[in-house]
């Protein structure tokens, strides 16, 4: 089944949004490279919620927006989404950079989140480790770094050489760079707000991270968060919701029912 | 037509490593051998100006060994005091890589200063690899660049303290002693690769423009559109507006000239500019448009360029001193550029000074009839 495809303005910045199925909602921030993919986790995740998969400003579908200049203003937008799509509460999972996306939310209005699920996120300074650099990596380098399953990286490969393909493929990489690149990959400020996080909150790691390892960011989030839960998926690097989409699906599906139940 | 001496001021050397840029690592820089380097370059820029070179040309790259200046004013500082006559361009400094660019209105300054108003600043945004060495983030490289030129053009021409509150930049106080000699400040050049956006912010202040290492094709309608902005903003471009940085190699006859041309002209783009193909295209350095703009017509990679098309498409110009003039008659006549940066390798230090006296003697006199002219003058500001 193909997901929905709408597309809003919310104050004035447009976005490509994919939804599909029914039940509690669930807003899934997706990584770099990420937008407009819907795959096996998500088409999972929307078998019990409704899933919304908007692509961050510059990706997938959705077009640049000039006045994005940093973290926080993405995590801002997408409480205006919130807004606009009148969801006072909602399920929040994020991967990799949309998981620093998640974190940062979290971390300005954690009362909106029914459960909070961060796949691998970046967004930290984590003591002891420096980012590896895909700016300055070629594909066969990124791909090493972030799957675990080489494979796997067929699932986000670009359709062809086109024009109309390398000019996406650049203006995701000017949108990541001009919130992500100096610092790289991080918030200087996220971290030490990272205890007013109030939902209950999942964090899944592929064991054989190579960009953000479980040892030491796995377990920094861990710590940092309060009463975070921490699940390690052994066949994935850094992406384990492509990578082992049906068992991280299942984890979410069922932290996020057992944190309804707790309500 | 003038002539200017310009040196890349390299660290000559085969490896095989992916990239002279970035990664290369400087365990294979020797200061011993640098020592010797840059004492040879400094005499070679020196010696330029006793053979009756116009300007002597210095420019900014960071961490690789194509060039070595990776700051090009304290080259300059260097040839200010050891030369009297020549102009002394900078071409340029990296506006967009400073974190405070006040340092650049003060430095070129002091330089003028001490010259006796010698000195052309070249405003660039540093290629592609400079956002890799030294972190400045490239999506900012533009607006980072035309805010940090008025604030340098500001410091240099409005009685100062005066505060100035930049998206980048900001200041209480902006107020550099000392200010430039040259009125009202010293000329402004922007070398570039031709985006559209560099032409129209160039022609529109009388900022000359400097094609690099370009296809004469590419030479010809880069000009054409710059001489048509201006036209545009109201008046007809110099000649002097018009310049062009091309290697040249002359010998006593073209075989010999071929020859050294296909071993020291060609390493320049197939060793000092081989890059991790990263390192070309970092997010957000050029705009989109831009982007596919070079998509349609996409340039050889410089490691890839052979030296047939180096030859046929006006890369370089070589040959015996006959052949080297009809070559830059093109430069002049057709191209009608008023200005020719060259640097030049004869493989060794002896070599070059020979090509050097060579060119001075059987080429240059050619070229003279605006031998009374101030290249400089109405022009840069």
């Amino acid at each position: 089944m193909a997901p929905a495809r709408r597309e809003l303005s919310i104050r004035g910045t447009l976005i490509d949004l994919l939804s599909d199925g029914a039940g509690t909602p669930l807003l899934f921030l997706h990584g770099a490279g990420g937008g407009g993919r819907w795959l096996e986790f998500q088409e999972r995740l929307a078998k019990i919620h409704t899933v919304l998969m908007p692509s961050h400003p510059g990706h997938g579908g959705s077009p640049a927006a000039e006045w994005i200049e940093h973290i926080s203003d993405i995590a801002f937008h997408y409480l205006d989404l919130l807004d606009d799509q009148r969801l006072p509460r909602v399920h929040l999972v994020g991967a990799s950079f949309g998981g620093w996306i998640a974190a940062e939310i979290a971390t300005m209005a954690s009362h909106r989140l029914v459960s909070l699920t961060l796949i691998d996120p970046v967004g930290i300074k984590v003591d002891g480790w420096i980012y590896p650099f895909l700016f300055g990596m070629d594909i066969p380098e990124v791909v090493a770094t972030v799957f675990h399953n080489p494979m796997a990286a067929l699932a986000l490969a670009p359709p062809d050489q086109s024009a109309e393909t390398l000019a996406l493929q650049y203006r995701q990489g000017t949108a990541l760079a001009r919130v992500a690149w100096n610092p790289y990959l991080y918030d200087p400020l996220l971290r030490r707000r990272l205890p007013r996080i109030a939902a209950p909150t999942l964090l899944a790691w592929g064991a054989h991270d190579r960009l953000a390892p479980l040892r030491p960011c796995g377990e920094t989030w861990a710590k940092a968060i309060p009463g975070a839960q921490l699940s390690v998926f052994d066949g994935s690097g850094h992406v384990p919701h492509i990578e082992e989409p049906e068992a991280v699906a299942q984890a979410v599906l069922d932290f996020a029912r057992a944190a309804e139940g707790r309500r | 037509m003038k002539f200017y001496y310009f040196h890349l001021m390299p660290y000559v050397m085969e490896h095989d490593e992916p990239s002279s840029w970035v990664t290369l690592s400087n365990r294979f820089y020797d200061p011993k051998q640098g020592q010797t380097l840059y004492n040879q370059y400094l005499d070679q820029l020196e010696y330029a100006e006793s053979l009756g070179w116009d300007g002597l040309c210095v420019n900014e790259h960071h961490q690789n060994c194509y060039g070595t200046m990776p700051s090009p004013n304290v080259m300059a500082a260097m040839l200010v005091r050891r030369t009297s006559r020549a102009k002394i361009a900078i071409l340029g400094n990296g506006l967009p890589l400073r974190e405070n660019p006040l340092r650049i209105a003060e430095e070129i300054a002091m330089l003028d200063v001490a010259s006796g108003g010698r000195v052309i600043s070249g405003f660039v945004r540093g290629i592609s690899a400079e956002y890799f060495s030294t972190g400045i983030n490239p999506t900012h490289s533009r607006e980072r660049f035309y805010e940090a030129a008025e604030l340098i053009l500001r410091a240099w021409t409005e009685p100062g303290p005066f505060p100035f509150d930049g998206k980048y930049y900001r200041y209480h106080y902006v107020n550099p002693w000392p200010r430039p000699l040259q009125r009202p400040h010293p000329p402004v050049w922007c070398p570039s690769q031709g985006s559209s956006e560099t032409v129209e912010w160039a022609s529109k202040r009388r900022f000359p423009y400097l094609m690099v290492f370009t296809p004469i094709k590419r030479i010809a309608q880069i000009y054409g559109e710059y001489r048509e902005a201006c036209q545009r903003h109201g008046y007809t471009a110099s000649r002097y507006q018009l310049t062009v940085n091309v290697p040249i190699v002359v010998a006593e006859n073209d075989a010999k000239a071929e020859t050294l041309a296909r071993k020291h002209t060609m390493w320049v783009f197939n060793t000092g500019l081989r890059m991790h193909p990263p390192f070309w295209r970092p997010p957000g350095y050029m705009t989109e448009s831009s982007l596919r703009r070079i998509l349609q017509n996409p340039p050889p990679l410089p490691s890839e360029l052979t030296f047939e098309q180096a030859d046929r498409e006006g890369y370089i110009v070589y040959g015996s001193p006959t052949t080297v003039r009809d070559k830059l008659r093109v430069f002049a006549d057709e191209l009608k550029a008023g200005i020719v940066c060259s640097g030049m390798n004869g493989g060794s230090h002896e070599a070059s000074l020979e090509m050097m006296q060579l060119f001075a003697e059987e080429v240059m006199p050619h070229f003279r009839e605006d031998a009374e002219v101030d290249e400089t003058a109405g022009v840069g500001r």
